[in-house]
């Protein structure tokens, strides 16, 4: 049964202050959640007035703003700050997406930055992935097709077949659909997940792997595929504007294809 | 470090509900609703077939507004439930997942069903 409420010792407590400086006339407000590992106490809220004309435009150059000038212990993860590294996934004004790719100015009012939900949390803004991860692992992302490929030549793909695996190849694993998903929320040790599921689509549709069966056995399960209820947060979610839903419901097709 | 465990992040209570989240959630409350309704159903299906007084009671305690107004709830979820469910049904021939239609077809779903309710009520 899916516990809806938090654990005692993840319930957010109020948290610190930070004003601007006096002389700031373009002031936003970000409140921005923080759990210190090294503290016996429950996750807080912070709040941090930002002087929005001595900052970068988006919502990553904020953070890395108040990191290096109002308060060092802040963490989150980043590295691209371009949207193709898919590290500094959070959520940002209650959906989540990356925070290099979301300008500041097009939040209204306050903004309230959380890590991914529904998942264990390490420090402040970043949380443990190592499940998903796993989960991605398992469904075997790699090509697997036991003849060998044409002598002196890759493994040839029509125009029309690498177009079916285009957009969901294009997914950067930053955990945005999978940590929106409700069905994931409440059954992620057994619910693979809109992220790892679109993963494993994309070499379901692959012309060059031949393990579609073995594959589809993998997968057929009224958990690890079929907790999906097309509640489309995953899709609604996706900053890179990929389709797990979709994915999902022609996995589904396929496996109906397959016992008709 | 402490061996505190690792706090869960906020879900439920922080992630803004899209209009497909709401309409996914309440196709589940509507379809428990209805399991109730069902039963309330065969209640009046037996009043009937136990004779007059039973049927004029059963009609007397619905009567009411509380009544009146648990009818005209279950008869939405009656009429939310189907229409989401041709959604579903239409769904899982792998078509309308794009973003805007998935938006446009929750709207659908919401409007129909208001209607359908309203008609029910009005006219019959």
């Amino acid at each position: 049964m899916a516990e809806f409420r938090l654990p005692i010792n993840s319930r957010i407590k109020k948290g610190k202050h930070f004003d601007a400086p006096n002389d700031a006339t373009n002031v936003r407000r970000y409140v921005i959640y923080r759990y210190d590992p090294d503290l016996d106490k429950n996750p807080r809220m912070d709040t941090f007035d930002i002087d929005m004309d001595n900052c970068g435009p988006m919502v990553l150059d904020v953070l890395i703003k108040i990191k290096n000038e109002i308060d060092p212990t802040l963490t989150f993860r980043r590295s691209c700050r371009e949207g193709i590294c898919g590290s500094c996934s959070m959520n940002i004004n209650g959906s989540n997406t990356l925070a290099c790719t979301i300008s500041a100015s097009s939040i209204i009012g306050n903004t309230k930055i959380y890590p991914l939900p529904h998942m264990p949390v390490i420090k402040d803004l970043v949380p443990d992935l190592t499940h998903f991860y796993e989960q991605y692992a398992s469904i075997k992302p790699w090509l697997q097709n036991k003849s060998l490929p044409p002598e002196n030549s890759e493994r040839i793909q029509s125009k029309e077949d690498q177009e079916k695996i285009d957009d969901p190849a294009a997914c950067i694993l930053c955990a945005c659909c999978s940590t929106s998903c409700p069905s994931y929320w409440w059954n992620s040790d057994r619910y693979l997940g809109p992220a790892a599921l679109l993963a494993s689509y994309r070499w379901l549709v692959d012309s060059r792997d031949d393990a579609k069966n073995e594959r589809l056995d993998e997968i057929e399960d009224s958990f690890r595929l079929y907790r999906c209820h097309t509640i489309m947060n995953c899709t609604n979610t996706c900053p890179k504007g990929l389709n797990p839903a979709e994915a999902i419901a022609n996995t589904k097709k396929m496996l109906i294809e397959r016992h008709t | 470090m402490s061996n505190r465990t690792r706090p869960l992040s906020p879900h439920l209570t922080i992630y803004r509900w899209p209009l497909t989240m709401i309409l996914s959630i309440l196709h589940r409350a509507t379809g428990v609703s209805l399991s109730v309704g069902l039963i309330i159903f065969s209640v009046w299906l037996f009043a009937i077939a136990f004779g007059e007084q039973y049927f004029t009671f059963f009609v007397y305690i619905f009567s009411n507004w509380i009544g009146r107004f648990l009818l005209v709830v279950w008869t939405f979820a009656f009429f939310l439930h189907f229409c989401n469910g041709l959604r579903h049904l239409y769904w899982d021939t792998g078509r309308g997942f794009d973003r805007e239609r998935v938006e446009i077809s929750a709207r659908i779903v919401v409007f129909c069903s208001l209607l359908l309710t309203s008609i029910f009520w009005l006219y019959l």
